[in-house]
């Protein structure tokens, strides 16, 4: 059963379309996180769901129910805020039986959910005190607390860890998930966050100017991005993509680009030789021997391993990922190859599919290997740069 | 001594202290404390205002003008019209500055046009609301008789109570557009996360109104009411001009009072003493304003 759909969904502001056409289907107790740039419709579309906002054309169902025409009060929703949202002028325990009062709940029954709320989230001590009287956490956990009481159908959560310094970020990344598991509410969680997406979330929808770019679990958003936009915003540092040709050999596919040349794994059968783009993530790229020759820019050292920016004759640059301890420079010129295991092909444009075959880059068993027992050779194109 | 600890530049950061804040404490010592304290000494004596030569009589101005009946009646009048103006000013003013809180069209135009009674002159003002209230030709007759609500012209200004209804009604025009820009100030500063959060929780617009949109409009409120309760409560030109304290004195309140003891009667150590304790009245709002402002200040 699906706890949240979204059909055709639209939603326009004036002139401006922020939500186009958004088909979505989030299932019953799942953790969705909205993930995009700033922009790209992730809030509105958690807004109109909230029933802040409403769609200018298409459905949006909560649990089997259409709700275009239900207030935000009648929809068995509850919505944590970035900033809180906290009434100032009531107590921590006021607040959070605030959604219980408007709903008409016996006062005895208010104060024994208020007290089972406060004791799941470590809020006792504080239920007398005013929001301004409390940390940026202990707000946070107070609008948790006013979203909890009502035992809602669905939470959502719009950037709720934004406002938090980055350790207590970490921390409440934790809580999060393990309240979702607990709970076993579904949860719809908006951020701009790559890292909060791919760690706490079920599935991430992907989004870019008010569309659906991917909607799939985090590591095959990671894996196997759907098209080179979701490729080159998921991921830190980011996927080195390389703009080029895609030419063809009977079975065998061949990019090319300004100082490279490499046969590339089994593509999709709608592939067609011409303008593509090839991905590497970092951890992919191979320094130390191979057909590239590229100059080290710089090294960032991170602790357990390092980053390396490469400069290519081309003038391309990449990013590599290494272990720890190495003592390249900036300066030194290194040989490089890719691990073709695991580049990726995208069709031409900012937002080109992908074209590799379900599991294939991602290494995964299903791998065909005729042509990737030959994806590094080098090419005599490749020697002279 | 702490001076003698003091290093040059200190004492020299001193001096310019002192002499940039010299001139307003001049200012405030030449307008301010002295004529208070020259109404305080002429309190305590019988003087003859074109002369200003008298006896002194020491309390005796006060103990005769808590005996006297006018007095009272004046305290009543200026209670009633500070509760009665205020009032309206508030209810008006919190009214209107929700209405051009809202997105409508001519929202920017009714801004700047709500002000207009506040920045008029007094006496403008006056003239125009006498003209509006004639009962021969004024146009407030005209228009009640045409659709039906009186038959035959009213005295606005010259029976009671319509003189001092007709006051109050003026005095709230013409005020209530500071409470229009303070409490519209307000309103925009309230975030709209607050509003949103309540819709979910299942507020209604009334449940709204009341528990976000009150409790943030609070602490400007008391703001409001005291500044407006000490500015209504020592009004004098509106009254003045509308009504000249009539008919008879029912329209006159203290400070038109401490007017015609000074200059119609002459007895300026009595209307000194009145001046004195309509203060010490109004010293109250103010001590309560001061603490609120410092307890603001301090959290």
């Amino acid at each position: 059963m699906a706890a949240v759909v979204f059909s055709n969904v639209r939603k326009e502001f004036g002139s401006f379309t922020a939500v186009h056409g958004l088909d979505l289907s989030i299932a019953e107790g799942e953790f969705v996180s909205l993930l995009g740039p700033s922009g790209c419709g992730k809030t509105t579309t958690l807004r109109m769901l909230a029933g802040l906002e409403f769609p200018t054309s298409g459905e949006i169902e909560i649990g089997n129910r259409v709700v275009n025409d239900v207030a935000p009060g009648k929809r068995d929703i509850a919505m944590v805020f970035q900033s809180y949202a906290l009434y100032p002028h009531m107590s921590v325990a006021q607040n959070i039986a605030y959604p219980l009062r408007k709903r008409g709940t016996p006062l005895a029954e208010r104060q024994k959910s208020v007290a089972a709320t406060a004791e799941l989230l470590q809020l006792t001590e504080l239920l007398n005190r005013k929001p301004r009287q409390l940390s940026g956490g202990q707000q946070q956990r107070v609008a948790l607390g006013r979203a909890l009481v009502r035992d809602p159908k669905v939470f959502l959560l719009d950037e709720p860890l934004s406002n938090l310094d980055a350790k207590l970020r970490g921390y409440m990344r934790v809580e999060l998930v393990e309240l979702h598991r607990r709970l076993g509410r579904t949860m719809v969680y908006v951020t701009h966050d790559q890292l909060e997406a791919m760690t706490m979330s079920d599935r991430i929808a992907v989004m870019e100017g008010g569309e659906l770019q991917q909607f799939a679990p985090p590591t095959e958003v990671y894996e196997e991005p759907a098209n080179r936009f979701v490729a080159s915003f998921i991921g830190t540092p980011g996927m080195t993509l390389i703009d080029g040709d895609l030419s063809r050999d009977g079975d065998h596919w061949l990019f090319q680009a300004d100082g490279i040349s490499m046969a590339v794994a089994t593509l999709k059968d709608n592939a067609s030789p011409g303008p593509a783009c090839l991905g590497v993530r970092p951890e992919h790229v191979l320094i130390g021997e191979g057909p590239v020759n590229g100059v080290i820019q710089v090294v960032e050292k991170t602790g357990h391993e390092n980053i390396v920016v490469l400069e290519l004759s081309s003038g391309q640059r990449l990013t590599g990922r290494v272990p720890a301890p190495q003592s390249w420079r900036p300066g030194e010129t290194v040989q490089l190859s890719f691990d073709a295991d695991h580049t990726h092909v995208f069709g031409p444009g900012p937002r080109g599919i992908r074209l590799n075959r379900d599991g294939v880059s991602a290494g995964k068993a299903s791998a065909p290997p005729l042509d990737i027992a030959n994806a590094n050779t080098p090419t005599p194109r490749k020697a002279q740069s | 001594m702490p001076s003698q600890t003091r290093t040059l530049l200190e004492r020299r950061y001193a001096a310019l202290g002192v002499m940039l804040i010299a001139p307003t404490v001049v200012v405030f010592c030449s307008v301010i404390v002295y004529p208070l304290l020259s109404a305080i000494y002429l309190s305590f004596f019988s003087i003859f205002t074109p002369t200003l030569e008298g006896d002194f009589v020491g309390l005796g101005n006060y103990t005769e003008l808590l005996q006297t009946e006018v007095f009272w009646s004046s305290l009543g009048t200026t209670l009633i019209w500070t509760v009665g103006t205020l009032t309206l000013q508030i209810l008006f003013g919190v009214g209107m500055a929700l209405v051009l809180h809202q997105n409508i069209w001519f929202r920017s135009l009714a801004r700047s046009l709500i002000l207009f009674p506040y920045f008029i002159s007094t006496v403008v003002a006056v003239l125009v609301w006498k003209w509006l209230f004639n009962d021969l030709y004024g146009i407030m007759n005209h228009f009640l008789i045409s659709i039906g609500f009186i038959d035959f012209p009213m005295d606005y200004l010259g029976t009671m109570p319509n003189a001092l209804i007709s006051v109050i009604l003026v005095g709230a025009w013409k005020y209530f557009p500071f409470v229009v820009i303070a409490v519209l100030a307000r309103l925009q500063t309230i975030p709209d996360a607050l509003y949103e959060a309540a819709k979910i929780d299942g507020a209604g617009p009334i449940a709204r109104f009341f528990d976000v949109t009150l409790p943030q409009l609070r602490d400007v409120l008391v703001v409001i009411i005291l500044l407006r309760a000490i500015w209504d409560f020592k009004e004098f030109d509106l009254i003045f001009l509308l009504t000249g304290g009539g008919p008879l004195r029912d329209t006159q309140t203290l400070p038109l009072l401490v007017y015609q003891e000074a200059f119609a009667l002459n007895d300026m150590g009595k209307a000194s003493a009145y001046a004195v304790v309509m203060m010490a009245i109004m010293l109250v709002f103010m001590l309560i304003y001061i603490r609120r402002t410092r307890t603001e200040d301090g959290s």
